[in-house]
C-alpha cells in the first residue's frame, strides 16, 4: 500500500459516520445537512397539504369542508410550517450541507452545534406540526397578533410561542456556525474577493439573524409572560398595547423576508455561472446588493403596519426605504441577466427552474414596489392581492430557486443525476399551476376579497377566480410531487453521476462522491472558479498535495484561516460524533413542550439534563490542550493546535451569539421607552419605580464581578492560576450580590408585575439582567472547575478568554438595566 | 400637483377599467371593488394602481425579453465593461429615477389634515366580535345609535372615530377608500368622501377570530337631503314594544330606543327591519333567517357571542320573529 | 512624502486598509439616520398630539440628513481616490489573489454601498417635501 492510500484510508476511518444506530449520533456536515434538507422538505410536504386544504375550502362559495375554527388552524399552521419550518430552516439545511466543500473546509467549525440546532429544529417542528392532530393547533394567523393571541386562543398560542422559541434557538446556533464558517474556515488563498458569492449571502444572512430574531424572541418572552403570568404588556386595560407586538413581531418579520430571499438567490449565484460557463459578471455589484440588502430590510418593518393608524410620516419614511430596498434587489437579477448575455448558455433543468424563478420573482417584486406605496397599501393591505405578491416573492424568491438548487446539488450529495424528463415536466406543472393558482388572485384581492376568510358569499362574484385559483394550486402540487418523487425513488440500478457532472468552477465540485471528508486535501486558492482556470487542480488535489492530506492522530481537523486574505493560521479539531447534541436538544424541548403544559417537575428536570448534557459537551472536546503546540499542515507549514483570545473560532462564536444576545435586551429596552411613548405618565400615577439605592448598588456589584473576571484573565495569563481561581471565586460571590440587588429594586418597592405594563417591564428586564448573571456565575464556575482540572492553563486559555467576553456583555445589560429602571423614573 | 396627477392618470384608469370589465365579464358584482371607485380616495388609488400596473407590466415585458434574448439570441462578443455599464444602467440608474418618482406621487395621497379642518359629518364605529356598533354625532354632540348598516352624504367628508371593545379589525369600504385598523386602547381617525351615490359594502379586513368573514356591511351613499331624511327617521324612537322581547331578557343586550330594552352588549335594534342585512352583512332579513338566527346562531356564524334560544317554543320564537320585522 | 509616510500608505492599501467594518460605514450612516428621523417624529407625534404640526421635526430630519450625507460624502471622498488607483486597467472583475486587490475590491464595494446608502437616505427625506402634520 502506497502512503497515499494510507492517508486516504486515514482520512476516510476518523470521518465515517458511525454505523447501524449510532449513525444518528453522526455530527459532519454532510450528514446532518442531508437530515437538515429532508426534514425541511417533509414539513414543506405538510405546509402543502395544507394549502390545499386552503384551497380546496375556497373552491367554492359557502363551502363546509371545514368549519371555520379548523379553517383558522389550518391556515395558520400552513403559515407557521412554511415560514419557520421550511423558508428559514432550508437556508441553515443548505448551508450547511454545501458550504464547507464550496470554502474547501473539512466540516464547518462547530459540528455539535450544527446537529444540535438540527434536533431542536425536529422536535419543535413536530411538536408544532403534530398539535393540529389534537384540534389544538394554532388559531390566530402566523403573525399571531394580540389581543385575539394573547386572550382567546388556546393552549395553540402557546405551543407556536414556545414551539417557535425553541426553533429560533436552532436558527442562531446555525447563524453562529456560518459566520465563522466563512469568515475563518475558507481555503488558504481564498481572498474575501475570491470567496464564492453563496459564502457572501450566507455572511450576510447570518449577520441578519443575529438583529432580526432576537426582537421576536424578546416578543415571544413578553408574549409567553402574558398568558402564563398575566403580566399585561399587550392588555391596554392594563397599560399594554397591541402594537407593541407588531413592533416586535414585524422587526424580526421583514428582515426574515430577505433571510428567506437571500440565500436562495444565492443558489442561483452559484447556477448562473455554471450553466452560462463563464464568471458571474458583476461580482461586486452582487456583493454590494447583498450587503445593502441587509442593511435596508431593516427599515422596512412598519409597511406591515401602513393600517394600524400611525402618523403619516411614519408611513412615508417606511415607504420610502420599502422602495429604496428595490435597488439593491434590481441589481442581483440584473447581474444575473448580464452574465447569460456574456456567457453562452447550456439548457438545463436547473437553469429552467432559475429562469421560472426570475420571471415569478420579478413580477412579486414590481407588485412589492406598488404595495410599498402607502396609499396603495392603506386598499389592498389584508386583501388577496397582498396573497398573491407574498406568495410571488417567496415563490420565486425561494421555492423555485431552491428547486433548482436540490437539482444541480442532488449529484453532488447523492451521486445520482435526477431524470431530465421528469424535471422538465416538474417545472412546467409547477410554473403553470402557479401561475394559473396566484396570477388571477390579484383581480381577486382588487375585486374586495379579504385574506383569511373561511367562506364567501356566491353573490360577491368571486367564484370563478377562486375555482381557477385552486385548479392551479393542485397542478402546482404534482409538479412539486414529481420532483419529490424523483429525489426519493429508488435509483441503485443508475449509473453513478461523473464527478463535477455540471463542468461547474467552483471548489465544492472538487470532491469525490462518498468521501465524507470532503476535499482529499486542501488547496491553495488563487481564483474564483479554480475548477476551470487551473486544468490540473483536481489532480494535484486528489494526489494529496494541499494541506491537511492525512489524519495521522485519528482527530477530525480543518484549518482556520485569516478573515480577509485567508492566510493560515490553525488547525481547529473538531469534535467526533456522539449523543450530546441530541440530549441537550431533547433537554432543551422538554422545557418548551413541558411548559407549554404547565408541567413543572418535568420543565425543570428537562433544564436540568439541558444544563448538564451542555457543560458535559463543552467540558469534552472544546478547548482541548493538544498533545503538542504545532503541526505540519502539509509542505513544511507549521500552525498551531491550540489558539485562544481573538484569533479563535471559539471568541468569535460567543461574540456572535452575544451579538444576537444583546440585540434581544435592546427589543426588551425598547418595550420600556415603547411603554414610555403611549403613556402621558411613565411611571403611572400612584406607582413608583425601583428607586436609585439599589439599582445603583446592583450595578456597583456587576461591575465589580466583571473586572473581577476580566482580572482572572490577566492574572492566569500572568502565569498565576491559583490567584486567578481566587478572582474567580470572588467574581462569581460578586455576581450573586448583584442579582439580589437587580430584584431587591422592584421588590421592595412592592412593585406588582400583573397590575400594570410599567412594574411588568421593569421586572422583565431585572430577570433577564438576573439570567445573564446566573449564567455568569456558572461560566465562572467552569472555568474555576477547568483550571482546577489542569483543563485550563496559563497557555491554554481559551475558556476565560471567551468567558470574559461574556461578561463584557453581560456588564453592559447589567449597568444599562440598572441606570434605566434607576434612573429613567426621574427624568419624567 | 395632487389634482393634476389624478386627472392625467384617471384617463388611463378609466380606459383600464373598460377593459377589465371586459375581460372578467362574470364578476359583475362591484360593490366590494377597489376598480369601481365611488369615493376620492379610492378613485385616486385606482389611477395609481393602474398607472403602477402598467408600468410594471412593461417593466416585466422589457426584463424577461431581455433574460430570453440572453438565454436564445446570438451571442455577440461582449465585454467585462458592457456588463458593467449594463448593471449601472437597468440595476441602478432607471429604479432610482422611477422610484424616486412613484415615491413623490405615491406619497401625495397620505392622509394630512389637522384639527382645524373640520370634517362634514362624524360617525362613531365600534368594532366588536363580530359586528359594528354606529352612532352618528349630531351638530349639537349627541349621537343617534344604530348598527351593521352604515349611510353616509354624497360629496360630503364624513370622518370615523374608530374603537375596538375586544381584538383588532379593519375597517374597510373598498369602493370608497383605504382601510384602517380598528385597535383596542386606540382611537383611530379616517376621512372617506363617498362621490358617487349607490350601495356598496364594507368589511372587517384584519383576521379577529371564527367568523371574521361574517363581519360586514352595508354602505348607502345617498343625495345629503335623503341622509338628513334617513338619520331623522334613525333617531325617532322604535314602532312599539314587546312584552316577550323584554320577558325573554332580549333587552338585557340590545337596545330598542323608547323601549324598557336598554342593553348595550349587542346591536340597537331600534329600526332594525329597515336594515338591508341581518347578522352583519351576513343574510337578508327574512322571517326565515330571523327564525333560523333565533335557534342557533352559532351555526349561521361560529363563536357569535348571542347565545341560542332553543329554549323558547316555536310560537315564541315566531311572535319575536314578527315583532322584529316591525322594526321598520 | 517621507519614507515613513509612504510605508504608512502602503500598509493603507495593503493591510487593515478597508476592512469588512469600514465597508458597512456607509449603511450604518443609512440606519442611523433612519432611526433618529423615524424615532424622533413618532415620539414627537405621541406626545403632542396627532393634529400637531410637524415643524421642528422637519427640522430634525433635515438636519440628521444633512449630517448623514456629509458622513457619506466623507466616506466616498476617500473611497473615490482608492478608486482612481484601481480602475487603470479596466478592472471591473477584483479577482487577482492579491492583498492589493482585496483591499480595492473593498474599497469598490463600499464606494458603491455610498452611493445606495445615499439614495436611501435622501429617499427617506421626500415625504417631508409633503406632509406638514402628525396626522
Amino acid at each position: 500500500m502506497t502512503d497515499r492510500q494510507a492517508e486516504e484510508q486515514q482520512l476516510a476511518a476518523v470521518w465515517e459516520s458511525p454505523k447501524g444506530w449510532r449513525y444518528w449520533s453522526d455530527v459532519n456536515n454532510t450528514v446532518v445537512g442531508l437530515w437538515y434538507t429532508a426534514t425541511a422538505f417533509a414539513f414543506m410536504l405538510f405546509g402543502g397539504v395544507l394549502a390545499l386544504i386552503i384551497r380546496t375550502q375556497l373552491a367554492v362559495p359557502e363551502n363546509t369542508l371545514v368549519e371555520a375554527e379548523t379553517y383558522n388552524q389550518v391556515f395558520t399552521l400552513h403559515g407557521t410550517v412554511m415560514m419557520f419550518l421550511f423558508a428559514v430552516p432550508i437556508f441553515e439545511a443548505v448551508a450547511i450541507l454545501i458550504l464547507p466543500g464550496m470554502l474547501g473546509a473539512r466540516d464547518l467549525p462547530f459540528p455539535r452545534l450544527s446537529a444540535f440546532g438540527y434536533w431542536c429544529f425536529l422536535i419543535g417542528g413536530v411538536f408544532v406540526c403534530g398539535s393540529i392532530f389534537f384540534n389544538s393547533a394554532p388559531d390566530a394567523g402566523w403573525f399571531m397578533y394580540p389581543p385575539l393571541s394573547t386572550e382567546q386562543s388556546g393552549i395553540g398560542a402557546d405551543i407556536w410561542l414556545l414551539g417557535l422559541s425553541f426553533i429560533e434557538v436552532a436558527s442562531i446556533a446555525a447563524a453562529v456556525e456560518l459566520i465563522v464558517g466563512v469568515l475563518k474556515c475558507r481555503a488558504p488563498g481564498m481572498h474575501i474577493n475570491l470567496t464564492p458569492l453563496y459564502g457572501w449571502y450566507v455572511l450576510v444572512v447570518g449577520g441578519m439573524i443575529l438583529f432580526a430574531f432576537p426582537p421576536l424572541i424578546a416578543g415571544d418572552l413578553l408574549f409567553e409572560l402574558e398568558r402564563l403570568l398575566d403580566w399585561p404588556f399587550f392588555d391596554v386595560t392594563r397599560g399594554g398595547d397591541p402594537i407593541l407586538w407588531q413592533h416586535l413581531f414585524w422587526i424580526f418579520g421583514h428582515p426574515e423576508v430577505y433571510i428567506i430571499f437571500l440565500p436562495a438567490i444565492a443558489l442561483l449565484a452559484m447556477i448562473v455561472p455554471t450553466f452560462a460557463q463563464r464568471p458571474i459578471a458583476g461580482y461586486s455589484w452582487i456583493v454590494l446588493s447583498a450587503l445593502g440588502t441587509g442593511f435596508l430590510s431593516f427599515g422596512l418593518w412598519v409597511h406591515h403596519m401602513f393600517t394600524t393608524g400611525l402618523p403619516s410620516i411614519s408611513l412615508g419614511f417606511f415607504s420610502a426605504a420599502s422602495e429604496a430596498v428595490a435597488i439593491p434587489t434590481g441589481i442581483q437579477i440584473f447581474a444575473f441577466i448580464s452574465t447569460v448575455m456574456l456567457g453562452s448558455v447550456v439548457r438545463s433543468v436547473p437553469m429552467l427552474f432559475c429562469l421560472g424563478a426570475l420571471a415569478i420573482f420579478v413580477l412579486g417584486g414590481l407588485t412589492g414596489v406598488m404595495v410599498a406605496v402607502a396609499p396603495f397599501d392603506f386598499q389592498v393591505h389584508d386583501s388577496y392581492f397582498i396573497v398573491a405578491h407574498l406568495h410571488y416573492t417567496l415563490i420565486g424568491g425561494m421555492l423555485f430557486p431552491v428547486m433548482a438548487g436540490i437539482v444541480y446539488y442532488y449529484p453532488m450529495v447523492r451521486g445520482k443525476t435526477l431524470s431530465r424528463k421528469l424535471g422538465i415536466w416538474s417545472f412546467w406543472l409547477m410554473f403553470a399551476g402557479f401561475n394559473i393558482s396566484f396570477l388571477p388572485m390579484h383581480l381577486t384581492g382588487m375585486l374586495g376579497m379579504p385574506r383569511r376568510v373561511f367562506t364567501y358569499g356566491a353573490e360577491r362574484g368571486w367564484s370563478e377566480l377562486n375555482l381557477l385559483s385552486t385548479v392551479g394550486a393542485f397542478v402546482f402540487a404534482a409538479g412539486f410531487l414529481i420532483l419529490v418523487w424523483d429525489c426519493v425513488r429508488p435509483r441503485r440500478q443508475e449509473p453513478d453521476a461523473p464527478r463535477n457532472v455540471w463542468k461547474a468552477g467552483t471548489l465544492e465540485w472538487a470532491a469525490r462522491f462518498g468521501d465524507n471528508y470532503g476535499l482529499r486535501s486542501i488547496p491553495h486558492i488563487d481564483s474564483r472558479y479554480p475548477l476551470w482556470d487551473d486544468k490540473d487542480f483536481t489532480r494535484k488535489l486528489d494526489a494529496g498535495e494541499g494541506l491537511l492530506a492525512s489524519a495521522e492522530e485519528g482527530k477530525r481537523e480543518t484549518l482556520v484561516t485569516s478573515v480577509l486574505d485567508a492566510k493560515p493560521i490553525q488547525i481547529l479539531r473538531v469534535a467526533k460524533p456522539g449523543w450530546l447534541p441530541m440530549i441537550a436538544a431533547i433537554g432543551l424541548g422538554a422545557v418548551f413542550i413541558f411548559m407549554t403544559f404547565k408541567w413543572w417537575i418535568p420543565t425543570a428536570l428537562g433544564f436540568a439534563l439541558f444544563l448538564w448534557a451542555t457543560l458535559r459537551w463543552l467540558w469534552t472536546g472544546t478547548a482541548e490542550i493538544p498533545e503538542k503546540e504545532s503541526k505540519d499542515a502539509g509542505g513544511g507549514l507549521m500552525l498551531p493546535l491550540y489558539v485562544s483570545g481573538v484569533r479563535s473560532s471559539g471568541w468569535w462564536a460567543m461574540f456572535i451569539t452575544m451579538t444576537g444576545d444583546f440585540t434581544a435586551f435592546l427589543a426588551l429596552l425598547f418595550g420600556y421607552f415603547f411603554f414610555w411613548t403611549i403613556h402621558p405618565d411613565f411611571p403611572p400615577p400612584g406607582v413608583t419605580g425601583p428607586g436609585w439605592v439599589w439599582p445603583v448598588m446592583a450595578g456597583m456589584a456587576v461591575m465589580l464581578s466583571w473586572g473581577l473576571t476580566f482580572a482572572s484573565r490577566l492574572v492566569n495569563a500572568a502565569g498565576h492560576p491559583g490567584q486567578a481561581r481566587f478572582l474567580l471565586v470572588a467574581g462569581g460571590i460578586a455576581a450573586l450580590v448583584a442579582c439580589l440587588a437587580v430584584l431587591a429594586g422592584p421588590w421592595t418597592s412592592g412593585l406588582d408585575p400583573t397590575t400594570h405594563s410599567y412594574p411588568a417591564i421593569v421586572w422583565t428586564l431585572a430577570i433577564w439582567v438576573v439570567a445573564h448573571l446566573a449564567t455568569g456565575v456558572l461560566m465562572q464556575g467552569y472555568c474555576f472547575a477547568r483550571s482546577l482540572h489542569g483543563k485550563m492553563t496559563p497557555r491554554y486559555d481559551a475558556d476565560i478568554w471567551n468567558v470574559t467576553l461574556y461578561w463584557h456583555f453581560a456588564a453592559i445589560m447589567g449597568v444599562v438595566t440598572c441606570l434605566v429602571i434607576g434612573f429613567f423614573p426621574m427624568l419624567t | 400637483m395632487r389634482g393634476h396627477m389624478r386627472r392625467g392618470a384617471t384617463t388611463i384608469a378609466k380606459v383600464s377599467a373598460l377593459l377589465v370589465s371586459a375581460a372578467t365579464l362574470a364578476a359583475c358584482n362591484t360593490e366590494q371593488s377597489m376598480l369601481h371607485p365611488a369615493g376620492e380616495d379610492a378613485a385616486a388609488v385606482n389611477s395609481l394602481f393602474w398607472a403602477m400596473a402598467i408600468g410594471a407590466a412593461i417593466i416585466w415585458i422589457i426584463v424577461m425579453g431581455t433574460t430570453v434574448y440572453a438565454v436564445l439570441g446570438k451571442k455577440r462578443p461582449k465585454s467585462e465593461k458592457f456588463a458593467d455599464r449594463f448593471i449601472l444602467l437597468g440595476g441602478v440608474a432607471f429604479p432610482t429615477v422611477t422610484l424616486a418618482a412613484l415615491l413623490v406621487f405615491g406619497l401625495a395621497l397620505l392622509p394630512d389634515w389637522v384639527r382645524a379642518d373640520a370634517p362634514d359629518l362624524r360617525v362613531h364605529v365600534t368594532a366588536e366580535q363580530y359586528w359594528w356598533r354606529i352612532a352618528y354625532e349630531q351638530p349639537d354632540g349627541s349621537m343617534v345609535d344604530t348598527a351593521n348598516e352604515l349611510f353616509l352624504p354624497q360629496g360630503q367628508t364624513a370622518e370615523f372615530v374608530l374603537n375596538s371593545t375586544d381584538v383588532i379589525h379593519s375597517f374597510w369600504i373598498p369602493t370608497l377608500g383605504g382601510k384602517i385598523d380598528v385597535i383596542p386602547g386606540r382611537t383611530n381617525l379616517w376621512r372617506l368622501k363617498p362621490t358617487e351615490a349607490g350601495v356598496y359594502r364594507g368589511v372587517c379586513a384584519e383576521f379577529c377570530g371564527p367568523s371574521h368573514a361574517l363581519m360586514a356591511f352595508p354602505v348607502i351613499v345617498e343625495a345629503q337631503a335623503d341622509f338628513d331624511a334617513r338619520l331623522a327617521r334613525e333617531a325617532a324612537p322604535a314602532a312599539a314594544s314587546n312584552d316577550l322581547f323584554l320577558a325573554t331578557g332580549c333587552g338585557a343586550c340590545h337596545a330598542i330606543r323608547g323601549t324598557e330594552a336598554a342593553g348595550r352588549v349587542g346591536p340597537d335594534l331600534t329600526h332594525f327591519a329597515s336594515r338591508r342585512t341581518m347578522a352583519a352583512g351576513t343574510l337578508p332579513i327574512s322571517a326565515e333567517n330571523l327564525a333560523a338566527w333565533l335557534l342557533d346562531p352559532d351555526h349561521i356564524k361560529p363563536d357569535v357571542r348571542m347565545p341560542g334560544y332553543d329554549s323558547l317554543g316555536q310560537s315564541e320564537r315566531d311572535a319575536l320573529v314578527s315583532y322584529l320585522l316591525e322594526l321598520r | 512624502m517621507t519614507e515613513d509616510n509612504a510605508v504608512k500608505e502602503v500598509e493603507r492599501e495593503t493591510g487593515s486598509g478597508t476592512d469588512l467594518w469600514s465597508v458597512i460605514i456607509a449603511p450604518f450612516i443609512w440606519a442611523a439616520h433612519f432611526l433618529v428621523c423615524y424615532v424622533g417624529a413618532a415620539i414627537y407625534c405621541q406626545k403632542l398630539g396627532r393634529d400637531a404640526d410637524l415643524g421642528d421635526i422637519r427640522l430634525l430630519v433635515l438636519g440628521a440628513t444633512a449630517v448623514a450625507l456629509v458622513g457619506i460624502g466623507a466616506s466616498t471622498f476617500r473611497l473615490w481616490r482608492v478608486r482612481g488607483r484601481s480602475l487603470t486597467d479596466n478592472d471591473f472583475e477584483y479577482e487577482h489573489d492579491t492583498p492589493e486587490e482585496r483591499h480595492r475590491f473593498l474599497s469598490h464595494v463600499a464606494l458603491m454601498l455610498c452611493v445606495l446608502s445615499a439614495v436611501a437616505v435622501i429617499y427617506v427625506t421626500i415625504p417631508m417635501l409633503y406632509l406638514s402634520s402628525c396626522r
